[in-house]
Parts: C-alpha cells; structure tokens; sequence
C-alpha cells in the first residue's frame, strides 16, 4: 500500500515538473532519420548546463502543418517555435501575430555564420523573421553506368540525352518534372528572369522568362524527355536504368533503388543564355519563433544553437540535410560526403524562392502556362502573357478594399 | 392525469412584456452607453494623432537623428502638460535616439542601444517602416499610425520616422489618461420603460381576457416604450467636438436599435401568444426523449451547423490570406461574391483570330460542365449496371457467384488507387490505352490536352466506379420480382422485349429511383475522380463546381469567394433536392 502511494506520488510529480518548468515547445514536420537526429539535437541541448527552459518536440504532418500555424498561433494555442520553410512565412507576416521578427537579436556575426543567400530568403520587407536551419535545391542526378561524365553545358546535355534515348524501347536521357513550374523556374532564372520584381509586382512575361520558356519548347522538340512527367513515372524510370539523367533535390534520394549507381552534378550551363548557369530555386526551412510566445528569449536561446555548428554537423550526417550553417563544409566528414557536396556546390548559384504571400498566386497560372508550352498549342510569349494578366488580376483581387 | 386550468392570457402578456421591456431596454441602455465609449474613444485616438502628427513633424525637420532631435523633442516637450512622453527609436544600431519619459535617465539617458525589454519599441518601428512601404508598393492596405490603448485610459501611439524619405525609425508618444468625461445617467430613460409597463398593467385589468385586444395593447406599450427610451438615451451622445464621429455613431446606433427593438417584439409574441409555454410543455412531457437525443443535437450543432453557418458567414466576406486574423465582421462586403460569381457571363469570346476562346473560370461554363459530368456518368452507370444485371440474373448462369464478386471489386478498391491507376493508363507514352490504338495502327493520342478527351479519361474512370454500385442495387430488386408474373406474361404470348418493359422495368423503379438520386448527388461532388485523374487539364476546362471551390480556397487563397462558391453549390444541390422530392412523391403516388 505505501509504495503504491510512493509510486502515485512520484507519478504526480514527474507529470508535473515539466508543467511547472514551462518547457518550449517546438513543431517539426520531420520523420525518420532527420526526426531521430532533431531529436538528438534537442536532447543534447536539453542537457546542456546553460539551458534555462527545456524543449520538447511535436511532429506534426507535413500537409497539416502550414494550415495548423495559420490556425493556432495567432490565436495564441500554437508552440513557442516551429520549423517550416520560407514560402508561407511571407503570407503569416501579412496576417499578423505569427512570425515574431527577431532583427533585435541577431548582429552581424551571427548572420554570417550562414550561407548568405539563406539569410536573405528568411528576410521579408527588410526584416529577419527566423535562422536558416537547411536548404533544399535541385541538381543533376545521373546514372553512373550510363552517364560517364556528367554534362557541364546545355548543349551537352541535349546532345548525350539524344544518345541515350530510344523512344521505343522507352529509354529517355532525360527525365524531369518539367510540367511544374518549379522546376522550370532554373531555366528561367538561368536567363535572368524572375516572378517579381522589382517589390511584389509579377513579371511572369519578362523577355528573360520567355527565352527560358522556348529553350524548353526546342528540348521538347529534340525528344529526350519522357511526356507528361509525374513523380511516379520518373522515380519508376530511373530506377530502371531507363532515365540515364534527372533533375531533382534531395527528396529524391531516398526513393532511387538500391542498385542504382547514382552520381550528383550541378545543373549545366546555359549556352543559349551566354553560359550563364542554371539557377535553381531554393527552398530553406527556417526556425521561427512563434509571435504570441511568453519566452521568446528563451526561445531564441535555442534558435541560436539548433542553427550552429554542432547542431548542424548531426542534422547534416544523421539527418541528411543540407545545412545553411557555413563552416560545417570545412568538417572533413561533411565535405566527404559526396551528396552533401553536391548539394552545397549547386547551392552557390540558387535563388531564394519568392517568400512573398503573392507567391501563391503565380502556381495555378503559371502551371497553365507551362501546360500550353508544352503541348505546343500556345507560343511561349502569349502563354506568359496570359498568366502574368491572371497573376495581376488574382493579386489586385487580394488587395483591393 | 388532472384538467390543467385554461391559461390566463392576462398573465402571459404581462410576463411576455415585463421580459421584452427588460431585454429591449437594457439593450438599448448598452448600446447607447458603448457608443458613447467608442466616441470617446474615437476623439481621443484622434487627439494623440493630431499630437504626435506636430511631433513627428518638429523632429523630422530638425534632421530626424543626432543632437538636433533631440533639442527639438525637449523643445516640443516644454509646450506639453505633465505625463506626456516622447521616444525616438532609430532602427540603425537599435538605438533609443531620443527620450523625455523620465525612466530614461541617468544609466538610461538616450542615445543608447534599446534594452532587451524594449525588443516591442524596435519591433514596431520595423513594423511601421514595412507598413510604408508595403503601401507605397500598392500591397494589402497597412496603417501607417499605431495606436494602442492603456489599461488606466492613457494612449500610447507611434508614427514612422523619415529622412530623406526612407523611414528610419519610429516617433513613439506617450499621453496621460485623459480627465474623465463627466459621467450620465447610468441607465437613461429608464423611466419611460416603467412607464410603459405600468400603462400596460392598468390596461390589462381593464380588457380582463381578450386575448386580441391584450395583444395590441402589450405591443403599443412595448414599442412607445423602447422608442422613448431610445429617444431619452440617444440626445444623451453629446454633441461636440467631432460631430462627424458622433453622427456616423449616431446612426449606427440607431440601426441597432431597431433590430433589438424587432426581436424585443418577437420575444413579446412568443411569450404573449403561448409559444413559450406550448415549448415548455412539449419539454416536459418528452423529457426523456430529448434526454435521449441531447448529445446528437449537441453533436450536430457542433459539428455540422456551426461549420455550415460559419461558411455561409464567411461567403459575404473578403476573407483572404492577407487578413485571416481580421474578425469577419470587418471584412463584410456584401453580396459582392455572389455577384462576381453569378454576375460574370463572359464565358466565352471570339480570339484574335476569330476563333471562340472559352473562359474556363466562368462558373457558367463548371456549371454547365458539372451537369454534363453527371448526366452522362448517371445514364452511363445506370444502364450499365442494369445490363450487367440483367445478364447476371439469367436462370442457371454457371459460376454466377464469382462473376459478381469480380464484378463488385472496382467499387471494394479505394477510388483513389483506382483514379491514379486509371490517370497512369492514359499517359500519352505509357499508357495502355495509346498502346492499344497503336497495336490497331491508330495515333496515340495527349488524352489531357483536349476538354473532351480529357473529360472521357475522368468519364470512363468514374463509370468504372459506379456501375458495380447501380448493378448490386438492381440485381437485388430483379430478384425480387415473382415470377409467376412472367410465367403469366409467356401464356398471354409476350415477347422478351415486351416482358423487360412491361414488367422488368416498372419493378425495377421504386429501387432505381433513389439510387439515382442518390447517385446524382455524390457525382456532382465526386471530387477524388476530377481532381486526380484530370486536375482539371487542359487549363481548368474539366473543373467541376467543387473542385473549382477548392481551387479557389487553397490555390488563389480567396476563402470568402470560395465560401460564397460553396454556398451557391449548396443552393444548386437544394433546389434539386426539392425537385427530385416532388418527382419521387408522385412516383410514390403511383
């Protein structure tokens, strides 16, 4: 009987320690291996002598999660951090009391710990909303055995994707997701084109988006590519060994089959555009603290080290990402590694995707757009013309009142 | 159980009127009383901004930073009365460039960098600078003036800060609480709401029982007294500076009145004329059944009509991603959406080249596709399914069992693997469909690349889901048919055709019929199919209403326009709904 009352009364306080510490709390769409090294990562600074409030972690489905943010946390009910990439951190700055601004925190020092161009993908309207914890981009993967060399130019690469293409036995050079427009964007951006600018006014018909667009339409034409490319249809072909090259970003990585030989390359420069590179978009997932937090300092505490070195140095071996801490590249076992590599080498000449709200606007029109191109029954220009007067009209439909 | 005494209308109208007064009243007392609070409030905000707009003014020509900030926030100081502060926070360095408020001297004295618990004063001058130039570049409207509410009544506003244009920080003002407004009656022309109830009662023991009469004398009463009290308690908002704020509350207030003094009425109807009391009794005598039914109409309330009236609220919004934390009644605009929606005929024009250009976000043209989406994948199903049921019923089919166990699989198989499987057989260079027609010499066809071959590939996926379900619903009523009535029908010499229609048919409809309408209904939302098999390609002509909703919602982020969307579709849904009612209730009449 006493020890089942020592048990309860050990019981109760385990329970209500952690209530009375006023643990933060931190939402993560993270599974798997880059979960368990978050979580080691918080652990280890769970233990450090020098934390004041500890941290628990929530994962939280990717599909549920911007819309969970949206929902709880300027109602006050959501976590004191959470980790989410740029897109929607413009949006959650326009609606308020979401994203709390932490310019106040960070110096110039500590900025630089980062590759530049993360930084500035978390900045909207001159303010830093979040560090840059990893960044996410698209490269060229190919297949060891039937790519020897990986081509340097565009030129290159329509000329090897011929060869190795044979339609009829459903062999392609090249397999890409060039009906979404985010991959396509490397192309335009290549040309030095963009989707806003300057500010948020769009500039979908920009003569530099135009050129992209027809060097895509002459690709097309050279027939090294499969059509209609899904997801499934080039995971399925890669791995068949019938897709000799792939553009892609790490998501990809972990579904490529086991006896596949795989090599990563940066994406090729643009002949047409003057040997300019292709510029991917990148996506970088930012710590954030939330607005209506009650330790924001505390919180901060943990933005700092979660984006630091050692924290990064786990992220990158065990979890696999791509950190946007600089100097982790110099770690020997980081700079080994050749998928790591790659991806920090193409990184150098990717372009934050726009964190604008109106960002969201420019999908649907522009995926017409790229539907059209593709299939051949509208010329670029009118194409881009069409979706720029649909972004303008759907962006001033937003703001108008 | 014993006669219940008949009710006495007398005390009901008392009763239904003492609460109508009190609730009309005491309304009209607290609308009249915030209205006067919103005033003072308004005039209030509207002094710390004509203060601060001088403020920001003398520090912006005295070069906004440095030591001539300063001496012009001391000069301007000097002119203040006591408690009201000034602060300049520039954003370079986050400094506190200038202050008067006396915390800030001594180890404070400005300039200084902000401590850390002024990461609020940095913040919102941050705020304020995107705010401008937010605006400048035509983004969401944004106030350029913040201003916040103490809790003892004082004021504390900020305002950007410009040099050479650029906004470089904020001008932060502190103002005491001002002296208090001399305070009215806390309930004014209460005495006419007495008043009224006293006539009444005096009346009510003249008229004795006459339920009419009691009736028209408790509603003369109820209204010349709430429109006294309202009168009495209006000329209470006070006149003066700002009259444009107090006539634009004025009339609002009034507006608010009339809808109080409306339900005040509604109140005295239901409790006068019995309702009340015929609710109350129904309560009481079935409590056991709604005991029993509580938790549903709970769960209902919760989960059903809440979501649906918050829907139906959010159609009359501009609710978008810009202001989602915005309450909705800010952001009322009408019947706006209804009339984009259903005011836009542009569905279709001629091209520079003569040729018609359709416009496939024109609801009309989802509207009309819609209804050929589910006429033809009803008639195709239906007939179908009959026929496969009418070969299955054939007397002695061997291995009938198994035939239908296959044949009911597609409808066993989530629809979401069927669709992606479906979608995977039309591609253009994989797809077993190309290779059929190419094995017969025939071009492959970009079956997404036409609004017609498009809808066929979602056609044939849907009709590959659909036909099992109509097929098991006739199997099971052919069954059922005696067949006494075809033995009847052979010995007077009727032919096969003449027996499906004289006798097959007409036995299969009280089962056909409402599974078509059922059938109908899921066809007109069958989202999965669309919205996985074509996604609407090419460019959105094989978008049905609902998945243009959705479109609408989490693609272009216009949740009120997608509300009032959704809204309109409910309303299609509804008027079929009441017709198809009709048309079964005369085939039940048959």
């Amino acid at each position: 009987m006493k020890a089942r009352v020592r048990i309860a009364a050990v019981a109760v306080v385990l329970v209500a320690l952690p209530a009375l510490a006023q643990d933060l709390v931190v939402w993560h769409a993270y599974r798997g291996g880059e979960k368990a090294a978050f979580e080691k990562v918080v652990a280890t600074f769970n233990a450090l002598p020098s934390t004041k409030a500890k941290v628990t972690t929530l994962a939280v489905p990717y599909d549920a999660f911007a819309d969970k943010i949206s929902a709880a946390v300027p109602r006050g009910k959501g976590p004191d951090l959470f980790i989410y990439a740029q897109d929607r951190m413009g949006g959650w700055i326009e609606a308020g009391n979401t994203v709390e601004p932490i310019d106040f925190y960070v110096d110039d020092a500590l900025k630089g710990r980062f590759l530049p161009a993360t930084v500035e993908a978390l900045t909207y309207r001159g303010s830093l909303y979040g560090l840059p914890l990893d960044y996410k981009v698209i490269t060229l993967l190919y297949n060891r055995k039937l790519v020897k060399t990986p081509p340097a130019t565009t030129a290159e690469l329509v000329k090897l994707g011929k060869s190795l293409t044979d339609k009829g036995a459903g062999r392609f050079g090249l397999a890409w997701a060039y009906n979404d427009f985010y991959y396509v964007a490397s192309i335009l951006n290549g040309f030095g084109g963009a989707v806003f600018g300057p500010g948020t006014k769009p500039t979908l018909d920009a003569p530099a988006n135009v050129k992209g667009m027809e060097l895509l339409v002459r690709w097309n034409k050279e027939g090294f590519m499969p059509a209609e490319p899904s997801v499934a249809l080039i995971t399925a072909l890669f791995n068949e060994g019938k897709a000799a090259m792939v553009f892609t970003g790490p998501w990809f990585l972990g579904e490529v089959a086991r006896e596949i030989d795989y090599g990563l390359a940066p994406l090729p420069a643009i002949v047409e555009a003057g040997g300019k590179p292709m510029r991917p978009w990148m996506t970088v997932e930012g710590v954030f603290i939330a607005a209506p937090s009650k330790q924001k300092e505390a919180a901060f505490e943990f933005v700092k080290y979660v984006t630091d070195g050692d924290a990064a140095r786990v992220m990158a071996l065990e979890g696999r990402q791509s950190p946007a801490f600089r100097a982790i590249y110099d770690d020997p076992a980081v700079a080994g590694d050749p998928v790591l590599a790659a991806f920090r080498k193409q990184v150098e000449v990717a372009i934050p995707m726009p964190n604008v709200p109106e960002m969201t606007m420019v999908w649907s029109p522009a995926t017409t757009a790229l539907n059209k191109i593709n299939a051949g029954s509208t010329s670029p220009k009118e194409a881009l013309s069409v979706a720029q007067k649909a972004v303008a009209r759907d962006v001033a439909s937003l703001r108008k009142r | 159980m014993s006669p219940s005494p008949p009710p006495s209308h007398r005390r009901r109208f008392v009763a239904g009127l003492a609460a109508a007064l009190a609730l009309g009243g005491g309304s009209a007392a607290f609308l009249v009383q915030s209205a006067e609070a919103e005033r003072r409030e308004e005039l209030a905000s509207r002094q710390a901004i004509a203060v601060l707009g001088a403020l920001v003014q003398a520090v912006e020509e005295a070069g906004g930073t440095g030591d001539p900030s300063r001496d012009a926030l001391r000069a301007w100081q000097a002119g203040q009365p006591p408690g009201v502060e000034a602060r300049l926070v520039v954003l370079e360095g986050i400094r506190l460039e200038g202050s008067t408020a006396p915390g800030d001297a001594g180890e404070r004295a400005a300039p200084r960098r902000l401590a850390r618990e002024e990461k609020a004063l940095f913040d919102q001058a941050q705020r304020l600078r995107g705010a401008v130039e937010g605006n400048r570049e035509g983004g969401a409207p944004k106030p350029e003036v913040e201003i916040e509410r103490l809790a003892d009544g004082g004021r504390v506003a900020a305002a950007p800060l410009r040099v050479g244009g650029e906004v470089v920080g904020s001008v932060r003002l502190t103002l005491p609480t001002p002296p208090a407004a001399v305070a009215g009656p806390r309930l004014p022309g209460i005495g006419w709401i007495l008043a009224a109830f006293a006539a009444f009662l005096g009346a009510a023991a003249l008229l004795g029982e006459r339920r009419w009469m009691l009736a028209l004398g408790a509603a003369v009463s109820l209204v010349a007294g709430l429109w006294l009290q309202a009168r009495a308690a209006l000329s209470g908002l006070a006149p003066g500076a700002g009259a444009d704020v107090t006539l634009a509350l004025h009339a609002e207030a009034t507006r608010a009145l009339l809808a109080s003094g409306g339900i005040a009425l509604a109140l005295l109807a239901f409790v006068g004329l019995g309702g009340l009391a015929r609710a109350w009794r129904t309560l009481v005598e079935n409590r056991q059944a709604y005991a029993y039914i509580a938790p549903a109409v709970l769960g209902t309330l919760v989960l059903v009509f809440f979501p649906f009236f918050y829907g139906v609220a959010l159609g009359f919004t501009d609710s978008n991603i810009y202001n989602t934390s915005s309450p909705l009644s800010e952001l009322w605009v009408g019947l706006r959406n209804y009339a984009a929606i259903l005011g836009d005929f542009s569905m279709v024009r001629r091209g520079a080249d003569g040729a018609l250009v359709w416009n496939y976000l024109n609801f009309y043209w989802t509207f009309l596709f819609t209804v050929v989406w589910t006429i033809t994948n009803v008639t195709f199903g239906v007939s179908f399914g009959l026929l496969l049921a009418l070969v299955l019923d054939t007397k002695g089919l061997a291995f009938r069992p198994v035939y239908r166990v296959l044949l009911i699989l597609p409808w066993a198989m989530p629809n979401y693997i069927t669709a992606l499987i479906w979608k995977g057989m039309f591609h253009r260079q994989f797809g077993v469909v190309n290779q059929v027609l190419q094995i017969f010499g025939l071009q492959p066809l970009s079956w997404f690349d036409q609004p017609f071959t498009s809808f066929l590939t979602a056609l044939a996926t849907n009709g590959w889901l659909s036909f099992p379900f109509m097929m098991v619903v006739s199997l099971g009523a052919l069954q059922s048919i005696p067949a006494d009535l075809y033995e009847a029908a052979r010995v007077d010499g009727a032919s096969r055709w003449q027996q499906l229609r004289a006798i097959t048919l007409p036995s299969l409809r009280p089962a056909l019929v409402p599974a078509v309408i059922l059938s109908v209904v899921w066809t007109f939302n069958m989202f999965n199919i669309i919205y996985l098999v074509t996604a609407g390609a090419p460019n959105g002509a094989t978008e049905i209403l609902i998945t243009q909703a959705y479109k609408f919602a989490f693609e272009r982020y216009r949740y009120g326009y997608a509300a009032a969307y959704s809204v309109v579709i409910f309303g299609i849904l509804l008027v079929y709904g009441w017709f198809q009612n009709r048309v079964t209730k005369a085939t039940e009449g048959i």
